[in-house]
């Protein structure tokens, strides 16, 4: 099972409502964008750092999930656990040892410490395993019904869901709880949060341990769409991370809803234009979309209390 | 000169921030060639009114005028070109650069060689930067930062770096400078010191200056007329004897402490 | 009425040289030891290798302008290397010489930069980032997916530029070609910090609001550093493809650009010395397990060895240059007081 044969399975099969079904496409792409975006601005939150070996935590996770069940002859769910730890582990490692150690006021600096992890994973699990693609299990891809004329499998299904009730509980969390509170009060300030009583130090490893979880998650049902090898989740990761610095890293919607966009737009311009046509029409629209873009969208307030 | 005798002033100038109304219907002006202290509490809108003069904020209605021409719509750097230059109440600076470097940032309104001359570094732009930097050699002189000209500006006290601002402002010689709480976080000394400096300044060159003040022996020492305001209101316009004895002005500026006096 | 101009006061802190001339000299020293590379080693291997640093490190020096200097992050200096170098391969094509070849990728790397950046250069220095990755995804398509004039995915073999008798698909005369643009284009991009468009940039970076209270108008200032460093970088990358011989979008992807953004910070971000400095580190990283007999071992510590060397230096080599000499500076002032 080729990337290519899966896309057009989505698109094609017996379905009599081909907007539907394209729209069905991208709403679970851009649903999955949203989610690996949602860890990455968790991460963000507690460390004000772009990690860009996020979707490489991912592809650890998915990518030994799929040697243990192919190589190992584990049985799937098993795997699966096991490549979650292992992605919970290494998100925290980079955590504690690498992003909590990058020094203040050096823009950029996030960015290349991050390449150096992600070239080390991805360097890591090559070594490991190989440098090949291979078809991963397609987690409820071929149990599908017919809706409306729109071909439903219940990987698409487990996406919608999970998403509503990731993002929705992640919401509820910030905004309504008390560790919501304390989490927020940590990101603006740790030491005060600390002498106000909050454990940050835990707080900060429930917070590497749950986008460890997040990425794991998202790369094994973008592997389960596609197929998985050491670079499979850049383009993800690329889409979610350009969605997350338009719609703003400190907002919580605003950059979700971008995300789910792209993968909905993408999915058109496919359908419409062909399928080479996605990555150039995704990156013209986000390049038209800032341009013309008002100024009170762009820039931070503009504030001269001189 | 012109016939007002202002070189800038505002004819009913209103700002809002939403549906905050920072200044109303205020029409004041900066008699050319004076120094006008701008007072009132915190929140009275002398910020405001600044960032109205320099062009850094957004004005609802009513005018500002330089040299009594409408300048109201024209934008910030072009306003600093047309040689109205101010400083901030936090001071922004080049942090890590030198003392120097931030004053000649200043130097930005002299005439200045092309773009095209600098980049490929013809004898224009050599010539330039030697007239750029006795300028900046005077004005630090002036203020007392000769010695620090090749430190960091981030290893300065927080005296010195406000003194680098009103540098950095004075070194074009610009016709009209606002300041915002120049002396804020100097000693006694420190105040008295810039005070004179910048009457130095001002005898020299003749220059126009509004300067926003909390500190009214400082303002005394330097301005001829002192603007009151409060809650975005102009309050009064007078020496500074009259400002500061007057009623109102007491009120607002002591609350209570003013009737218990009286 | 203005201040007189007066002659500079011969203070003693006047006359002494500004610390700003230090990094000057390291430079110097820097560029004198990277042409002194295929000397010592003198192979033709390493002279290829020396050329390569000096294509790469004029991209770097671009891009230096750009982020270190202007405080705009750009994620498509590698896409503009590929501007360059597919604008000469084009010019090229159509059997011109050297000289139009070079007015084209000029040309080329500034028309492009002025439609990238003039409707984008008002955004905030992050989204400007993610513009500029949109672009350099969209180049690297437009490459794959125009074949009969690039040569698609294939890529394409290059012409070796032929200047006064020096052919570069010969390591040596490819080294002194790369070499005679790679010092005028220093030289520029030192100059610039001693001029006032250099100092305007700065303030960009620092203080957009102090630059406006001057007088400075931001987006032209903007343009011109986004013009520079697509130039500096559409020169570097044809003078790459000329090294090589064989240009490929790959070349020129994201993790080109991330590439060289890397070696600007790890060299430094605020210094030209920086930017030698961190482009020969990544380049010479692989070449450096080469030599220890371990090319694999690249692979899995080069990543971590630039984590590392990141984390361990946050500003960059030519930061702990500026340490040392800071340190002197106090060691000699307590001596003098002593």
């Amino acid at each position: 099972m080729k990337s290519t044969n899966r896309k057009e399975r989505w698109i094609t099969v017996e379905s009599s409502n081909p907007f539907g079904q394209l729209i069905l496409g991208g709403l679970t792409s851009g649903l999955l964008y949203a989610l690996l975006l949602l860890g990455f601005m968790v991460v963000f939150q507690v460390s004000k750092t772009v990690n860009f070996a996020f979707g490489q935590v991912g592809m650890v996770a998915a990518f030994s999930a799929w040697f243990f069940w192919s190589s190992l002859g584990l049985p799937l769910p098993v795997a699966i656990g096991i490549g979650a730890i292992l992605a919970v582990v290494v998100n925290s490692a980079i955590g504690i040892i690498v992003i909590t150690k990058i020094p203040a006021g050096r823009p950029g600096l996030d960015l290349v410490v991050t390449l150096g992890i992600f070239l080390f994973l991805t360097a890591v699990m090559q070594l490991l395993i190989d440098a090949n693609a291979h078809a991963f299990p397609s987690l409820g891809g071929d149990k599908r019904t017919v809706l409306g004329g729109v071909v439903v499998n219940a990987n698409d299904v487990a996406i919608m869901v999970l998403g509503v009730f990731v993002i929705g509980g992640v919401y509820v969390l910030f905004s309504r709880t008390t560790l919501g509170m304390e989490l927020r009060a940590s990101a603006e300030n740790a030491d005060i949060a600390a002498s106000a009583g909050v454990n940050v130090r835990l707080l900060r490893l429930g917070t590497w341990t749950f986008a460890g979880l997040l990425a794991a998650l998202v790369a094994v049902l973008v592997a389960s769409r596609l197929s998985v090898d050491a670079f499979y989740m850049t383009p993800v990761l690329i889409k979610a991370f350009v969605a997350g610095m338009i719609g703003g890293m400190d907002r919580f919607f605003a950059p979700l809803v971008i995300a789910i966009g792209i993968g909905v737009y993408e999915a058109l311009a496919i359908f419409i234009w062909g399928s080479s046509a996605g990555t150039p029409a995704v990156f013209l629209l986000i390049i038209i979309a800032l341009a013309v873009m008002p100024k009170r969208f762009t820039a931070a307030r503009h504030e001269v209390r001189a | 000169m012109n016939a007002t005798g202002y070189a800038m002033r505002t004819d009913q100038l209103t700002v809002r921030y939403g549906s905050f109304t920072a200044l109303s219907e205020v029409s004041v002006g900066l008699r050319a060639g004076a120094i006008t202290g701008l007072i009132g509490p915190n929140g009275a809108g002398k910020t405001t009114l600044l960032n109205a003069l320099s062009g850094f904020t957004d004005v609802h209605s009513g005018v500002v005028y330089l040299e009594e021409k409408d300048v109201t719509t024209l934008a910030a750097h072009r306003r600093a070109r047309a040689g109205v230059i101010r400083g901030f109440q936090t001071v922004r600076l080049l942090e890590r650069e030198s003392v120097l470097d931030n004053v000649l940032l200043g130097a930005e309104r002299l005439h200045q060689p092309s773009d095209c001359s600098q980049i490929l570094g013809l004898p224009a732009h050599w010539k330039w930067r030697t007239v750029a930097r006795s300028k900046a050699a005077d004005v630090l002189e002036l203020l007392g930062l000769s010695s620090d000209s090749h430190r960091s500006v981030d290893s300065l006290p927080f005296a010195s770096r406000r003194l680098v601002e009103v540098a950095r402002v004075l070194i074009s010689a610009p016709p009209v400078v606002l300041l915002d709480e120049p002396a804020a976080g100097l000693d006694q000394r420190g105040r008295i010191e810039l005070a004179g400096a910048l009457v130095r300044v001002h005898e020299q060159t003749g220059l126009t200056m509004a300067v926003v003040e909390h500190d009214i022996d400082f303002v005394t020492r330097l301005c001829g007329s002192v603007i009151a305001m409060d809650s975005g209101s102009h309050v009064m316009t007078g020496t500074p004897q009259e400002v500061f004895s007057d009623a109102r002005v007491q009120i607002a500026y002591f609350g209570r402490a003013a009737n218990a006096h009286a | 009425m203005t201040t007189q101009i007066r002659q500079l006061p011969a203070t003693p802190s006047m006359m002494s040289p500004p610390p700003a001339r230090w990094p000057h000299l390291s430079t110097v020293v820097i560029v004198g030891l990277i042409a002194a590379v295929p000397l010592v080693f003198f192979g033709d291997y390493w002279m290829f290798v020396a050329a390569k640093i000096l294509a790469f490190g004029i991209a770097a020096m671009g891009l230096q302008i750009l982020y270190g200097r202007a405080g705009l992050m750009s994620l498509a200096q590698g896409a503009f290397m590929g501007v360059g170098a597919y604008a000469g391969y084009l010019v090229a094509q159509s059997g011109l010489g050297p000289g139009i070849q070079l007015l084209a990728v000029i040309g080329a790397a500034s028309l492009v930069a002025l439609i990238v950046g003039l409707p984008t250069l008002r955004l905030s220095p992050l989204r400007l980032a993610i513009v500029t990755l949109a672009f350099g995804e969209l180049f690297n398509w437009l490459l794959i997916n125009s074949t009969e004039w690039t040569g698609g995915s294939q890529g394409a073999p290059v012409e070796p530029l032929i200047i006064f008798g020096f052919d570069t698909s010969y390591p040596l005369d490819a080294y002194l070609v790369a070499l005679a643009f790679a010092v005028p284009l220093t030289l520029f991009a030192l100059n610039l910090g001693q001029t006032h468009l250099g100092r305007r940039m700065m303030a960009i970076r620092d203080s957009e609001m102090a630059a406006v209270s001057v007088g400075v108008f931001i987006p032209k200032t903007k343009i011109i550093a986004f013009v520079l460093s697509a130039v500096f970088g559409g020169i570097g990358g044809w003078l790459y493809s000329a090294t090589t011989g064989f240009i490929a979008p790959p070349d020129f992807d994201l993790f080109a650009s991330v590439f060289l953004l890397a070696a600007v910070v790890i060299g430094g971000s605020r210094s030209v010395a920086g930017a030698w400095m961190g482009t020969a580190f990544i380049v010479l990283l692989p070449e450096g397990f080469n030599l220890i007999g371990q090319p694999n071992l690249y692979a899995l510590a080069g990543g971590l060895l630039l984590a590392t060397t990141a984390l361990l230096l946050p500003d960059g080599f030519s930061g702990v240059f500026a340490h040392i000499k800071s340190l002197i500076t106090r060691m000699r002032a307590q001596e003098d007081r002593a």
